[in-house]
């Protein structure tokens, strides 16, 4: 077994025997792997994604060694403002995932489930939830959640402060696309500011956050151009790489170094040859874990992933000079928000500009926003075109993600879809 | 006539129009439409929802932006039904002023919506002059000299209270979304917007940030109850969380009940409350001695006969049955309590005739004639089937007696049925405390490892000592039993040997039934009862689960039954 391997097992044991004591060992797995990234690259991938993969392993072995270096956050939580307080934004989903590396996501779910936490809900909360009741996850200063996109936020963090005592601020997205909404939200934006003021003592610079909505901006640009090329260039990499690219747009959205990764790449990629595989567009999570889906999209010139949803939620400037309102306007308007119709408009506009062959949606276990409106999807995309598969499973609990089940669903439907180039 | 489901919904505004409104409580015999237009995995509310709004019988639907699963119903209907009044509130989560704001702007975008749809208008002054005539009910009404049992969590199912009811039980008060009497404010300067923030602030569901003022009120009514129904609805999660938490921090017995608003899950409510009436009522102020005050109690022959031959200074008898899913078990039991005969049979297809046949055994094997039986009492899913039953308790209840008949050090039980795993513990007196059972799912019961034996074509008596000779750890990682099985199948395919894949499966039973027994809290000594409790692979791997021995009796599928005597006996 290798030493990688050797240690992830022994943390596995070692956390379930005493989950107490096992936090120094879980962030020396982190760190160590931090480092891995940086001097063993996985060479098969391309280098802006072995550079992706270590960016994100650094974000969160660095934020977790500095215990007042963070808050936690859900996915959509505005990073840009965290950042703006010299804070790290550590999404729980994220860390719920990073978890999953030491194999405890069964050990966790179980936990959260016997203090009562429905089986039926999101396997990424319960996995967090687990891992702080139980001990292992040590706690921050302050949390910030958005209402978007699902109900477990809301209930996730408040559970979480009652339990112990994490002060968090609940940022309520309206559902209805309009300037009253924008307002009510940048209000919120307002108050999150002075609240985390008074709580955390840290000084928020606005000019720090006018600049990231700037860079920002650039970064969304770049992620466009990307998009547009990988249409044409292979450009190898994994199932895992774009989770990763998922939370570095949501983490480290407006910072510089992920733009400057993001132009790297758009450098690196045209030295990659002509793709003439299937170009398949991804909606909402992946099963990291799944042997047949790694089989498939792994470093395949077959097959490439050229987006997810996630990763284009939202496509519009900010105004840089209210920032506020940008921020609460770019929640209002993210494709997650609103009725599904709009999120199927939207998804199939940008479906028409880069142009996959084929999408598949992946229904994760306890998540109904996105399971609810899959067979709408499917046929929005039908009327585009566009063959669209749902697979049922499970981002994070192997138990709920049949392996057999998924291969044979997905191998028909690369079947249908044929094997060549667009043409095909 | 309008729809709606939220409590947060305006519906005086509606009122004052004239138009009649409906509160949706879907009670569904399948979620066809549901599962095919929108998924499975959503809340069976909100499925039942979809099913019911399909029907056509609303002229409108007016859902909020209550819960992810609702918001998906809202874009189906709008999709299914353009001709209608669908809606879609959007309601904020929050109360301050500007949640205020908001809201009222986008009530009164509906009703311009409303009125452009059905041609009435919006009088401003009628509708105060209709909130000014609304009351608030009281959200509690005690009653002396009968249990008094409060409902929380998520919306309740109708058939709760009337279950509850039927049982003569008082429900003091429904605080889940449907119970509550609305709030209404009537604000001279303001009409409208005192309204809306009254709308607002109403004893707040999980979807509200204002959680803390749930808690302090929560606490306040469930002081003054015997018992709490928490109940839940399947795929709803967000109550799950306040249970959790409820569940530390409340010091009253409390049942979590889940339902999926079928019409067919009516019986698994009715077992569940029945046993947590019986339970209450048997550490109540000591209301009763033996036999659960409420049970269904039949005066019989047999009853008057055992009357007279205790008077004859004769030995009595009494019989304790269970019907389970899988077997049917009898025990005989004399005045003195010791158990003269017992029988296993197993359970055809009618529940009833294997209980007469059961009767007949036990009686031959006991040299007893029908006669000589001055009780019967029945237990199990089938309890209500055997007609010559003098009363039925719930099997929950029988457990918890019998096991404390067999070692009363006993304090957690689990039960591994052939369709139901439960877990019961008990207080020093063999009282049940608290309980829980599987839900729907055949996952880590009799009937699983009954399906993993056939596929792995052994007999299910050889699953235990084929687990025990096992040198591979393999890991089941499929709880359904369908998927298990595929998963099951694949090993095979994969050369794996029996022995291993039957402790694998062992396994996964374990650690089903470790969260069972977690539930209800994890106090020594535990015992294993049912008929899974004879598999000595399952047994040696919920030993190591629990880091802990199992107390099993000679016969542990007999448990059930002699608690059933037991509580026979108590009466003569």
């Amino acid at each position: 077994m290798p030493v990688a391997e050797q240690y992830i097992q022994y943390v596995r044991e070692r956390t379930i025997k005493e989950p107490e004591k096992s936090w120094d060992k879980i962030l020396l797995g982190f760190r160590m792997n931090s480092l891995r990234m940086h001097f063993f690259p996985n060479r098969k991938l391309a280098r802006g994604y072995q550079k992706l993969e270590e960016m994100m392993m650094k974000h969160v072995a660095d934020s977790l060694s500095r215990p007042h270096s963070y808050v936690w956050g859900n996915i959509f939580a505005p990073c840009e403002l965290v950042n703006a307080f010299g804070l790290r934004l550590l999404s729980i989903e994220s860390l719920a995932c990073y978890l999953s590396g030491y194999h405890l996501e069964d050990f966790f779910i179980d936990f959260a489930q016997s203090i009562g936490l429905a089986p039926t809900l999101c396997s990424y909360h319960k996995a967090f939830v687990g891992a702080v009741e139980s001990g292992v996850v040590p706690t921050p200063a302050y949390a910030v959640t958005t209402s978007l996109s699902c109900d477990g936020n809301l209930n996730t963090f408040r559970f979480l402060q009652k339990k112990n005592n994490v002060p968090f601020m609940l940022l309520d997205v309206p559902y209805t696309d309009d300037g009253d909404a924008i307002d009510y939200l940048a209000g919120q934006l307002e108050e999150l500011v002075r609240d985390m003021e008074n709580r955390l003592g840290c000084r928020f610079r606005i000019e720090k956050l006018k600049e990231a909505l700037r860079i920002e901006n650039e970064t969304r640009k770049e992620l466009n151009k990307l998009a547009e090329q990988l249409q044409v260039h292979y450009y190898p990499g994994a199932v895992i790489d774009q989770m990763y690219l998922m939370m570095a747009t949501h983490l480290l959205m407006g910072t510089p170094e992920f733009l400057e990764l993001i132009r790297f790449m758009n450098e690196d990629i045209q030295t990659h040859p002509e793709f003439t595989g299937k170009r398949i567009l991804w909606i909402h999570l992946l099963p990291f874990y799944q042997e047949s889906l790694n089989g498939y999209f792994n470093e395949n010139e077959k097959y490439q992933i050229m987006a997810t949803d996630i990763i284009v939620d939202y496509l519009g400037d900010l105004d840089t000079e209210r920032p506020f309102y940008a921020l609460a306007k770019k929640l209002i308007e993210n494709v997650f928000n609103g009725s599904y119709g709009n999120k199927a408009k939207q998804i199939c506009d940008f479906a028409g500009e880069v142009k996959p062959d084929a999408a598949i949606h992946f229904c994760h276990w306890g998540c109904k926003q996105a399971a609810g409106g899959s067979v709408m999807l499917k046929e929005a995309m039908r009327r585009e075109g566009i063959p669209l598969l749902i697979l049922d499973g499970d981002g994070i609990d192997k138990r709920n993600s049949h392996d057999g089940q998924i291969k044979t669903r997905l191998e028909a439907f690369l079947e249908m879809i044929g094997e060549g180039g667009a043409e095909a | 006539m309008i729809g709606y489901i939220c409590k947060y919904t305006p519906i005086e505004i509606f009122e004052s129009m004239g138009e009649e409104l409906e509160r949706i409580q879907p009670e569904v015999t399948s979620f066809n439409q549901a599962d095919t237009l929108m998924h499975p995995n959503l809340c069976s509310f909100a499925k039942g929802v979809l099913e019911d709004a399909l029907t056509g019988r609303y002229d409108g639907i007016i859902l909020t932006t209550c819960c992810d699963s609702i918001r998906r119903v809202y874009d189906v209907l709008k999709e299914r039904l353009p001709d209608k009044f669908i809606y879609i509130l959007d309601t904020p989560r929050i109360t301050k002023d500007a949640a205020v704001r908001l809201y009222e702007k986008r009530i009164r975008s509906m009703i311009a919506e409303y009125e452009a749809f059905s041609g009435r208008k919006f009088d401003e002054e009628k509708f105060v002059a209709l909130i000014q005539k609304k009351s608030r009910d009281d959200m509690i009404s005690l009653k002396k000299d009968r249990l008094n049992v409060g409902i929380l969590g998520a919306r309740a199912n109708p058939n709760i209270q009337k279950i509850l009811e039927e049982h003569g039980v008082n429900v003091a008060f429904d605080l889940t979304c449907t119970g509550l009497a609305r709030k209404i404010l009537a604000d001279d300067k303001e009409p409208f917007a005192g309204y809306v923030r009254g709308l607002l602030n109403q004893f707040p569901c999980m979807r509200m940030e204002s959680a803390s003022n749930r808690d302090r009120l929560i606490e306040q009514y469930v002081g003054s109850v015997d018992g709490i129904i928490y109940h839940t609805v399947q795929f709803c999660d967000n109550y799950s969380y306040d249970y959790a938490w409820l569940k530390g921090i409340l010091k009253k017995p409390e049942l979590l009940l889940e339902t999926d608003n079928t019409k067919q899950s009516y019986g698994q409510i009715l077992t569940r409350i029945e046993a947590f009436l019986e339970s209450l009522r048997e550490t109540g102020a000591g209301r009763r001695q033996g036999t659960p005050a409420g049970a269904d109690r039949h005066l019989s022959e047999t009853e008057s006969g055992g009357g007279n031959a205790a008077r004859e200074g004769k030995k009595m008898y009494v019989l304790g049955i269970d019907s389970g899913s899988t077997s049917t078990n009898a025990v005989i039991m004399d005045s003195d309590r010791q158990i003269r005969a017992f029988e296993v049979v197993r359970t055809g297809a009618k529940s009833g005739e294997s209980a007469e046949r059961i009767r007949d055994l036990v009686l031959e094997k006991a040299g007893l004639k029908r006669e000589d039986l001055s009780r019967i009492v029945s237990t199990g899913y089938g309890r209500v089937s055997i007609a010559y039953a003098d009363e039925n308790v719930t099997e929950i209840s029988c457990h918890g007696r019998g096991a404390h008949y067999f070692n009363p050090e006993v304090r957690t039980i689990l039960d591994i049925g052939g369709q139901d795993s439960k877990a019961i513990r008990l207080d020093a007196n063999g009282e049940v405390v608290d309980f829980v059972m599987n839900d729907k799912c055949a996952a880590g019961t009799g009937r699983f490892l009954e399906a993993i034996a056939r596929t792995l074509e052994i007999d299910i008596s050889e699953v235990g000592p084929e687990a025990l000779r096992s040198t591979e750890e393999i890991e089941i990682t499929s709880m359904c039993t369908v998927f298990a099985e595929s998963e099951v199948i694949s090993l095979i395919a994969n050369n794996k040997e029996k022995c291993d894949i039957a402790n694998g499966i062992c396994h996964a039973i374990a650690n089903k039934a470790y969260s069972l027994m977690r539930r209800v809290g994890m106090e020594p000594v535990y015992m294993m009862t049912g008929g899974v409790a004879k598999n000595s692979g399952v047994v040696r791997a919920v030993e190591e689960k629990i880091q802990a021995k199992l107390y099993i009796c000679p016969e542990p599928e007999i448990v059930g039954a002699v608690g059933a005597a037991l509580y026979a006996l108590d009466t003569i």
